[in-house]
């Protein structure tokens, strides 16, 4: 009887040793799938809110620049009205429409070049640098060297480069003005003095930058010239509001 | 006995394969939480996420502004007045000359110093880059006149702008939303500090900052 007692009180004290480490457990697994599993779905949440976000600024501002192409044709179809109405007015849309040529505003067409760059692969030993990556210091380097080489208009993936025209971005993004990020492959297309262009691209001294990035990191660039290329006019705002003439 | 047996060894598989899909279920989840995570994440991290955001939101407001004023300029010419298309033609030829560097300019704007030693082409294009990110609207370096037309080139004896030699130190005009260049001008500063080739860098900021030169246009050759 003794020894069935004895037996009993182990039995049941083992049953709770096993109910307390059970019970250890399962708090230990709902805090790891607390700390695993919701953060991460947290972080997804945030990062698909944030996506979301950037689409709808996206599409938001691609119906600005929409709307403002189709205001500035407009524009200039009420402009071309009134010049046929007076001298002095055609005069003035005469000096306005070459201004336009020369900021980007119109469209332009001529001989050029066609510049293609796109991305490299990751070197082994990269350690998380982008040098793999078309950045937008590539296209600024680029259009600084087509417009020292005689060009007279540029469009970037179908963005035209203005006077006033700015550069940035982070890793393989390129920011072009008010436009949204575009990324490898990116096309430029230059239209001028063709040969001077051709020679400049072709010169192993110039872009010295992406050129070691092609030994290092297979980036690809590659040029021909165009015996007619056609570029888009500008379609974003041409900021002067702080700027009074004298 | 054996009956008794054989039911005691079967509760055990059953609690045995009840842990073991669960643990199945959560190893699942886990899996399949972290590789949602990975795909979601390649390509762009929240910080250029938070960036962009920034960028296009002020994109945006610059372009609804500029949809203000064309829709503002479409009204004026819709009235069908010659003095309002000749008034609309001329704030436009006014407008487009100063984006073109063709007159000149004042307004707010910040003055960068820049003494050094070896710099190059490209640390100026950088530099004037960065300043038209940071909203600048006309800008000169040593009384040269910039816009992005005008060749900035490395030649033997130093940077040259359109074909003219600029010597350091160089002095950066910047005119612009004053703040925001501000804000450019502190954070370049701080870096070109950081460049062993540069003795000094400096800026001010400047309530009506005036800007001279001008760029000569050049005629289109090629393109019409």
């Amino acid at each position: 009887m003794r020894e069935n007692g004895v037996m009993s009180r182990r039995r049941v004290g083992s049953i709770f040793v096993v109910a307390a480490v059970a019970l250890a457990t399962g708090f230990l697994v709902a805090g790891q799938v607390k700390v695993q599993l919701l953060t991460p779905s947290n972080q997804v949440a945030r990062y698909q809110a944030l996506v979301r976000s950037v689409q709808e600024l996206e599409a938001s501002n691609a119906q600005s620049r929409l709307k403002i192409a189709v205001l500035r044709s407009q524009i200039d179809a009420l402009e071309a009205a009134a010049a046929q109405r007076s001298a002095a007015t055609q005069a003035l849309q005469s000096q306005v429409a070459d201004l336009r040529l020369h900021a980007g505003l119109t469209p332009l067409h001529g001989p050029g070049v066609e510049i293609d760059i796109a991305n490299g692969v990751p070197g082994a030993d990269s350690g998380g640098e982008v040098g793999y990556l078309v950045n937008f210091k590539d296209v600024q380097d680029l259009v600084n060297l087509l417009v020292a080489n005689g060009a007279e208009g540029i469009a970037v993936n179908g963005r035209r480069i203005t006077p006033l025209s700015a550069f940035s971005g982070s890793g393989g993004q390129v920011i072009i003005d008010q436009g949204p990020p575009v990324s490898a492959p990116i096309m430029v297309l230059a239209v001028g003095d063709r040969l001077r262009m051709e020679a400049a691209l072709g010169d192993p001294s110039g872009l010295p930058d992406i050129r070691a990035r092609e030994v290092q990191y297979q980036l690809q660039i590659s040029f021909r010239g165009r015996p007619d290329l056609a570029l888009p006019a500008y379609d974003s705002s041409l900021d002067t509001r702080h700027v009074g003439t004298l | 006995m054996s009956a008794r047996y054989r039911n005691r060894a079967g509760g055990r598989v059953l609690g045995v394969w009840l842990i073991a899909l669960l643990v199945a279920l959560v190893a699942t989840v886990q899996i399949r939480s972290q590789v949602e995570v990975e795909r979601s994440f390649a390509g762009t991290d929240t910080a250029s996420l938070a960036f962009l955001i920034d960028n296009l939101h002020r994109a945006n407001d610059s372009l609804q502004a500029e949809t203000a004023d064309l829709t503002q300029r479409q009204l004026t010419l819709q009235s069908g007045s010659d003095t309002a298309a000749d008034q609309v033609l001329t704030d436009e030829a006014t407008r487009l000359r100063a984006a073109e560097g063709l007159v000149p300019v004042h307004g707010p704007g910040v003055v960068l110093v820049v003494s050094a030693a070896g710099l190059q082409a490209l640390d100026l294009q950088d530099a004037l880059n960065n300043l038209a990110v940071g909203g600048a609207e006309a800008m000169s370096v040593n009384d040269r006149r910039v816009v992005l037309g005008v060749p900035v080139q490395q030649t033997p004896g130093g940077v040259t702008i359109g074909g003219v030699q600029v010597q350091p130190p160089w002095t950066i005009s910047a005119i612009g939303d004053a703040n925001r260049l501000a804000q450019a001008a502190d954070l370049m500063t701080q870096q070109m500090r950081a460049d062993r080739r540069v003795r000094q860098a400096t800026y001010r900021v400047e309530a009506d900052l005036v800007i001279r030169a001008i760029v000569t246009e050049r005629p289109f050759v090629y393109g019409s």
